[in-house]
């Protein structure tokens, strides 16, 4: 278990008003952006037909199917209208689900998940690291996996900011990243940074040295959001010898928390700390999105529900570290119970290839129905990350990301056959080799 | 599905043991250093432990009891729908379908319809009763790192019978499991061979020392920190020369001690024969200084007992093979995951095979299903295959491993006796433990379906024909929270 990795996110959750605005911006760039990416990969229109649609937003339609148009979803149900000219896929009566999301993982960074040189480094871009070519992409590709939030460690409070995946192996960098994903920050609290920066006899070694850093951090933010919210206030009102402030990354990550501009994802054990993390976001004034790991969030489930702060959370691990101690494999579902967003990650290069299993942990761990438990790793997962318009569920207009299984998914046994994305097959169990399609091996 | 009688036979269990507790007359007569400290109160921490850790000997098997109705999987002979399996005295005393099994007059009828009915599972290498907490230092019994060469550490005496981990993997089904040290010494000490229910921890702990491992997977090497630190063994080839040096060393301490007792033996008769002679009572001859490490390894010379030789990669498994060899050791094959290239050479050695853990990362340029396939690589070449969790918090989750590797080729069958019958073989109990066998301890789940998928539940677990308290810490802080 690498403990480093463990990190959590606190989601700071945009403002309604401005999560509409940001959404409607990043739809519009989106299209412009991808046309042309379209375009080059030559989609065709394609059909999946006699398939078991498990939607994961309105139940399983047998025999069903699902039409493919420029990548997107654009009809699902018995019967779809397609164009002679598409190509058909027959799923022979197998299930077909959404792509898996994994909404915790560090894979493909070459271990540069912690700059751990200091407690607060939101100015950290996982993008700058991002190890495109790791063949961890493909294996968790190949478990079904077709969008992953990659998120820095937990050695820091504040670790820096994420970036977000498609597992589009063997094309380039940039053609996988998730078109205009909103920004996710990753915090951090317990054990881990306190030991980080405790067996150096530096500050923070207790959760109190924790929480008084991100405090501290939070004030400077404050000062240096004031001050460019000083500095833009004289250009609007004319002035023309307003010299702007000096740009600070770090501080420039931080105001945009505090101005609700960042998903703030939270790795966080204990439930008292969730609580004071909680706390601390209303005395700044921003949201969170996610508490990471959460395992007592079972503790305290109806004050993450009124706050709408999901959890990512493991399906059963415990006892790893102390304040796994009281982690129970229940945690996912009763949190779900009280009406909190409940995701299950791997955190993991191993468990991100078998997250359905994971999921079908809930279905036997609490009761979670099909489509809770699949809800788990598609469409939860998707909200965490801020993504759910896009992406989690076989809906017309999100993004053909789909699954083909051999066998029921939610089990032990069920295995992906074929992985779309955007409409197009990145992972064939059919084909020779590494059955990927558009990855040369040697390459 | 069907409800069962089963909470109510919970409730008849929870309430014997509340009674139990109430006598204060607990199995365990024992204080343990890690309570000692404490100002609980002494009958506080006994109703705590009777609670956490369920014993038999408080609760033995007074009438017989008979599952009725259920899909037996036998393992040894089948599957049989609406069977009855009847345990009496902790001993399986029937099996076979409805119609023509007899249930005892004076046994307890449990409705077990619409339920799957297994033997418990065996877990072939864990690390319960030597971890808690595994980031914090202090519950940790592990290893002893300070040397490579540690035969002389028995995991059966670092063994805590109360941990909280057994409670939760045994409520899975999970009733025996191999005690292994952890593997970062070529030979760490031996293992243990437990029960998941017992009194203390001598009951547990069924047989002591039953293997020893020998790690070869290269991360024994005291190679960390550059050459300013290491220190020998600091390569594959040092662990090698030092593996044959303590054999050799065993062997020549075994001589001079066979040496001794055949001059103390000639002695004695010299003696009888002339017992009047005082001069010859200082020909006496003096023992060997006794040797902990290689008094430990003679058994395994002697091919008494069983090395669990651990091996990854092609060039590892055939040096480890050659050192096994070449002292005659006898051996089972543990790991083994990118060994794919040579695996008919793993079949021609003809020894079984502890495979895995199969979510193993695959080398660079492998299939993304190497390692979830070796399993039914290994059974097609006629080797013999068990599973384990390498774990101690997820020993519960031993069945999916088995599962999944059926989705890769392994037939059904052949999964579910990789964690019964085949372990009980490999372990030496296969006359006690595996299937649901007349004669055998009555080690018994009852699930609501599947054992092998992971959405599968364990209503109920038969120790030595006890039924389990189906608690655990977990189901505790469950409990509690959802009031």
């Amino acid at each position: 278990m690498q403990s480093m990795s463990n990190s959590k996110a606190v989601l700071g959750r945009v403002v309604l008003s401005l999560s509409l605005g940001l959404t409607a911006t990043m739809a519009m760039t989106t299209l412009t952006l991808t046309a042309p990416a379209l375009g080059q990969s030559a989609h065709s229109d394609v059909v999946i037909k006699n398939a078991t649609v498990m939607t994961a937003t309105h139940g399983t339609i047998k025999n069903g199917s699902v039409y493919i148009k420029d990548g997107k979803i654009s009809a699902v149900g018995e019967t779809v209208n397609a164009p002679a000219s598409a190509t058909i896929i027959d799923a022979q009566g197998k299930y077909l689900t959404p792509g898996i999301i994994d909404s915790h993982s560090h894979i493909a960074l070459d271990d540069d998940v912690n700059e751990a040189t200091s407690p607060i480094t939101p100015q950290m871009m996982m993008k700058d690291a991002f190890d495109y070519q790791d063949k961890n992409i493909y294996r968790a590709l190949a478990g079904g996996v077709t969008t992953s939030l990659l998120l820095h460690g937990s050695a820091n409070m504040i670790g820096g900011q994420a970036v977000v995946i498609k597992h589009k192996y063997g094309l380039s960098r940039d053609e996988l990243l998730f078109p205009n994903a909103p920004r996710s920050i990753k915090f951090a609290s317990g054990e881990n940074p306190k030991r980080v920066y405790g067996a150096r006899d530096q500050l923070p070694s207790t959760r109190m040295g924790n929480f008084a850093v991100q405090r501290e951090a939070l004030v400077q933010a404050q000062d240096y959001m004031r001050e460019w919210d000083a500095y833009n206030d004289k250009l609007k009102r004319g002035d023309k010898d307003a010299s702007p402030p000096k740009r600070d990354l770090k501080m420039e990550a931080l105001a945009d928390v505090l101005r609700g501009k960042i998903l703030v994802q939270i790795h966080c054990y204990r439930a008292d700390e969730m609580l004071t993390e909680m706390a601390m976001a209303k005395e700044f004034g921003y949201k969170l999105r996610a508490f990471h790991h959460a395992l007592e969030a079972y503790k305290v489930a109806d004050q993450l529900a009124a706050n709408d702060v999901g959890i990512a959370t493991f399906a059963d691990w415990w006892g790893f570290k102390h304040e796994a101690w009281d982690a129970i494999p229940w945690n996912a579902v009763m949190a779900m119970r009280k009406g909190v967003h409940v995701a299950i990650k791997s955190d993991s290069e191993d468990y991100t290839r078998r997250l359905n299993q994971e999921a079908a942990k809930t279905i036997r761990y609490g009761g979670a129905t099909e489509e809770e438990a699949l809800k788990m790793i598609t469409l939860n997962a998707a909200w965490i990350i801020g993504i759910d318009d896009r992406v989690g569920s076989i809906d017309v207009g999100k993004d053909a990301d789909l699954v083909l299984w051999d066998g029921y998914p939610l089990s032990t046994t069920g295995v992906p056959e074929k992985v779309l994305i955007d409409g197009e097959v990145y992972f064939d169990r059919a084909l020779p080799g590494l059955g990927m399609t558009h990855y040369k091996e040697g390459e | 599905m069907k409800p069962t009688k089963l909470p109510v036979i919970l409730s008849e269990v929870e309430t014997a043991q509340s009674a139990a507790a109430a006598k204060s007359k607990a199995p365990y007569t024992h204080s343990r250093p890690m309570w000692s400290g404490h100002s609980c109160p002494l009958p506080l921490i006994l109703v705590l432990l009777l609670i956490l850790t369920f014993s038999p000997k408080a609760f033995s098997q007074d009438k017989p009891i008979a599952l009725k109705g259920g899909k037996l999987l036998t393992v040894s002979h089948g599957v049989i729908e609406n069977g009855i399996v009847v345990m009496q005295g902790g001993k399986i005393t029937a099996v076979g379908a409805a119609s023509s099994v007899n249930i005892p007059a004076d046994a307890k009828v449990i409705d077990a319809t619409g339920m799957t009915i297994y033997p418990g599972l065996i877990d072939s290498e864990t690390q319960l009763g030597l971890t808690e907490i595994s980031a914090v230092a202090m519950t940790n019994d592990l290893i002893e790192m300070s040397d490579e060469i540690m035969p002389h550490m028995h995991t059966a005496d670092a063994f805590h019978a109360e941990s909280a981990l057994i409670p939760v993997a045994r409520l899975n089904g999970i009733t025996n499991a191999v005690v292994a040290p952890d593997s970062g010494d070529t030979l760490p000490g031996q293992d243990s061979f437990i029960q998941l229910a017992g009194a203390t921890a001598p009951d547990m702990l069924l047989i002591r020392d039953n293997a020893m491992p020998l790690n070869f997977t290269g991360d024994q090497r005291r190679n960390k920190g550059g050459f300013e630190k290491q220190k020998f063994p600091a390569t594959r080839m040092g662990l090698a020369a030092q593996l044959r040096q303590s054999f050799l060393d065993a062997q020549d301490y075994k001589t001079k001690w066979a040496d001794y007792e055949r001059k103390k033996s000639d002695a004695a008769q010299n003696q009888n024969k002339d017992k009047n002679n005082d001069k010859d009572k200082k020909s006496d001859p003096l023992p060997p200084k006794r040797d902990l490490k290689l008094e430990a390894l003679i058994p395994y010379l002697e091919g008494k007992k069983t090395i669990v030789l651990a091996a990854e990669t092609p060039s590892d498994l055939e040096t480890a093979v050659g050192l096994a060899n070449e002292f005659k050791l006898k051996f089972v094959l543990n790991h083994i995951s990118q060994a794919q290239p040579v695996l008919d050479y793993v079949a021609s050695l003809k020894v079984p095979v502890i495979v895995g853990p199969i979510y193993e990362a695959p080398k660079d340029d492998e299939r993304y299903d190497a390692v979830y396939s070796l399993p039914a690589q290994l059974y097609k070449r006629g080797v013999k295959i068990v599973f384990a969790s390498y774990s101690a918090h997820n020993v519960r989750n031993l069945p999916d491993q088995a599962g999944f590797a059926t989705a890769f080729g392994l037939p059904y069958d052949e999964a579910l006796k990789a964690i019964t019958l085949n372990a009980a073989e490999v372990w030496g109990v296969a006359d006690q433990l595996g299937s649901l066998d007349v004669g055998k301890t009555a080690n018994v789940v009852i699930a609501n379906g599947d054992p092998l998928d992971v959405k599968t539940d364990v209503k109920q677990v038969y120790i030595q024909g006890q039924a389990i308290p189906m608690t655990s810490r977990q189901t505790q802080l469950r409990d509690e929270y959802s009031k």
